[in-house]
């Protein structure tokens, strides 16, 4: 698209009836969690398990339990972090781990590694928080995944907006959150659609800043709509 | 599983139990203040109400979840499931088999429900086993081993496992697994009980038995033992359309609480307990009594377990002591059959309080924690899985920190109604039939490869 396309659309008609190059289908995907074999009570057996534990296990703990607690908007960030904070009682390792950002990660072995520098770096500075013993372990757990076949689709931007409002918090999570692993680029599957199928450069950019970790997956869901539905406006077309 | 009796019905709760009702006797009441009115509860169970469809479940998980559920239930259809557990009523298993087969059904996946029959000299041994697997002593004897293994054969020749699915619940019929070598079916034992702590002799006769299952599945990676094949977390759950759980008419609310004596003008809060130590009623008690210097509220603590259990009647009566007849607290000793009252009384609490000294998963935390209801429970069991401390409830540790937890949530509303929020999504999300279903379509699918 050569022309700025909302614009376009604008003097054609609804913006919302702009269609895209080719639809967005809304996909989701049911995860059935796994009992693993780790279960460190101490720093140091959580920087053994690290390096033992299955990618499905860094996924489950990181990735998956955003989604299983998509209600917290403050205070929640990964369950190791929690585990740290509750049961072990190391604060600073608990601040650390929870500063994580899984977006920054297209791949669980580059997350598994950060984890591990964490605690190693952590360990390292408090020697004496290496033995402390936890009151219960971490019981590693990972995560078996079955792709969902799409839903709906979406060829006009008005129809996007429709099935974000309709679809699950799994598929929003599917495509917003767990996307870079699958793309293995720091971005989500919406923003790329903007981009590319739409040509709403802005907008796609725009959905990249959303702070998943101060809002609700639900609150997430009602700024992507915002964020895509203000692209309409007048004052907003030729965002490209 | 489950653990009311009830099942949801369409019919509003007043009908059906008037005639039945009749004002209760027995010495437990002698202990309540004389203002207060004798409750009127339903002598007999009323008939349990027909199961739910799944469409019924659509305004409370919502349209997409219920179809994603479809999705997942698509390359099962036409396949056979068979489960199998040693009682028809009675128990958290059964009532949760009795919900979820007709939702696998209706799903197209075909699920039958057997039982594992045998004598009482079975029903004693496996009762023993039940016992030994959560932590008490037992001398395994060589009778014993021999009862087991003869009524599981027994029931292994009597049943066909021609299904691609069979589920064994729990360690009765876990034996049943010999019947594995001549059938095609992928095999799971679905645990409901804590293993973590087991009779080591006892352990280590059912140990092979449960190896040969293609997956375990447990409630609690707690409650999981080492094992060579995989295994699977499934949580318990509860039935949202449920006699315990539906959503009730205010009238009925209001009835239930005029019929108990509990002013719903004054704030209330609530422990629903059996009447056990391990429940920790007198620790409530002291907890309001620290409280209650600050705040105004009523005390209820509503169960049962004082009629067929010995012990229960011994510790209702020091919690009838421990009241010193102080008119805000209502003691309420309930019949096994009382759900829709236990319904009520949750709906009409301002806090729900479940200080347990020990505690499986916690059924009666999630059931508070689906009405919405600010939630303060101890941090034993599975209840920290549910209650996340400060997001979906307030974990507490003593009665100290009971007491303190009373007086924060019945004056800072606006952040107890956000725990409340926040509890009921934790349970939608994890905690409800659908998603059991759900996680047992899913983990049929990765058994056969169908991913």
């Amino acid at each position: 698209m050569d022309k700025t396309a909302v614009q376009e659309q604008k003097r054609l008609g609804d913006p919302l009836d702009l269609r895209a190059r080719a639809p967005f289908e809304f996909k989701s995907a049911a995860n059935l969690m796994f009992i693993d074999r780790e279960r460190p009570r101490n720093i140091g057996e959580l920087l053994d398990a690290f390096h033992t534990c299955s990618e499905e296990s860094i996924f489950q703990h990181t990735f998956r339990t955003l989604e299983e607690h998509h209600f917290i908007k403050e205070g929640f960030s990964n369950d190791f972090a929690q585990w740290t904070y509750v049961e072990l009682g190391e604060v600073g390792l608990g601040e650390r781990l929870a500063s994580l950002d899984v977006r920054e990660f297209t791949s669980l072995e580059a997350l598994r590694s950060r984890l591990a520098t964490i605690v190693e770096e952590y360990g390292a500075e408090n020697p004496k928080a290496r033995d402390r013993e936890a009151s219960k372990p971490f019981y590693f757990c990972s995560s078996k995944k079955i792709v969902l076949p799409p839903q709906r689709s979406a060829a006009t931007l008005g129809e996007f907006i429709e099935g974000l409002n309709l679809v699950s918090l799994h598929s929003i999570h599917y495509h917003f959150i767990e996307a870079r692993l699958r793309r293995k680029l720091e971005s989500n599957d919406f923003s790329i659609w903007l981009r590319r199928d739409m040509g709403l450069e802005r907008e796609a950019d725009l959905l990249n800043q959303i702070d998943i970790y101060t809002s609700t997956l639900e609150g997430v869901r009602r700024k992507i709509i915002s964020i895509v539905r203000n692209a309409t406006q007048p004052n907003q077309a030729g965002s490209r | 599983m489950t653990e009311d009796a009830g099942r949801p019905s369409p019919v509003a709760p007043q009908e059906g139990r008037s005639g039945s009702e009749h004002p209760q006797s027995g010495k437990q009441l002698d202990a309540r203040p004389a203002a207060r009115p004798r409750p009127r509860i339903s002598e007999t169970p009323p008939p349990a109400p027909p199961a739910p469809h799944l469409a019924d479940y659509a305004p409370i998980i919502g349209k997409s979840l219920l179809d994603e559920l479809r999705f997942v239930a698509r390359p099962l259809i036409g396949k056979r499931v068979k489960m199998v557990n040693s009682t028809a009523m009675g128990g958290g298993v059964a009532e949760m088999l009795s919900r979820l087969v007709p939702l696998l059904d209706e799903l197209e996946v075909k699920t039958s429900w057997e039982l594992m029959t045998g004598g009482n000299d079975f029903f004693e041994v496996t009762k023993s086993f039940h016992n030994a697997l959560h932590g008490e002593k037992l001398t395994l004897t060589q009778q014993a081993r021999d009862i087991f293994l003869l009524n599981t054969e027994r029931n292994r020749q009597r049943m066909s496992f021609d299904e691609e699915f069979v589920v064994i619940h729990d360690p009765q019929p876990a034996g049943l697994v010999a019947g594995k070598d001549s059938s095609s079916a992928h095999w799971v034992w679905r645990c409901h009980i804590d293993l973590s702590h087991p009779n080591p002799e006892v352990w280590e006769f059912l140990r092979p038995m449960v190896e040969r299952y293609d997956t375990a599945v447990f409630s609690s990676p707690a409650f999981a033992r080492s094992l060579s094949i995989p295994q699977a977390l499934f949580y318990p759950c509860i039935d949202p359309l449920s006699e315990k759980n539906k959503d009730l008419d205010e009238s009925y609310i209001q009835a239930i609480c005029d019929n108990f004596g509990i002013d719903r003008s004054r704030p209330i809060v609530t422990q629903i307990s059996r009447f056990d130590r391990l429940k920790d009623p007198l620790g409530v008690i002291r907890a309001y009594k620290m409280a209650k210097k600050y705040v105004d509220f009523q005390l209820v603590l509503a169960g049962g377990g004082a009629s067929d259990d010995p012990e229960g009647a011994i510790v209702l009566k020091e919690v009838y002591n421990a009241t010193e007849e102080d008119p805000d607290i209502i003691v309420l000793d309930l019949p096994p059959w009382s759900a829709l009252e236990i319904n009520a009384l949750q709906r009409a609490s301002t806090i729900v309080v479940q200080k347990s000294l020990k505690e499986g998963f916690g059924l009666t935390v999630t059931e508070a924690l689906w009405k919405g209801k600010p939630t303060i429970a101890s941090a034993v069991g599975g209840i920290p899985t549910q209650v996340i401390d400060r997001q979906t409830g307030m974990l507490v540790h003593s009665v100290e920190g009971c007491a303190y937890q009373i007086r924060y949530l019945l004056t800072h509303q606006e952040f107890a109604t956000q725990l409340g929020r926040n509890g009921r999504e934790h349970v939608k999300e994890n905690f409800l039939m659908t998603t059991n279903a759900r996680r047992w379509l899913l983990l049929f699918r990765i058994l056969s490869g169908l991913i």
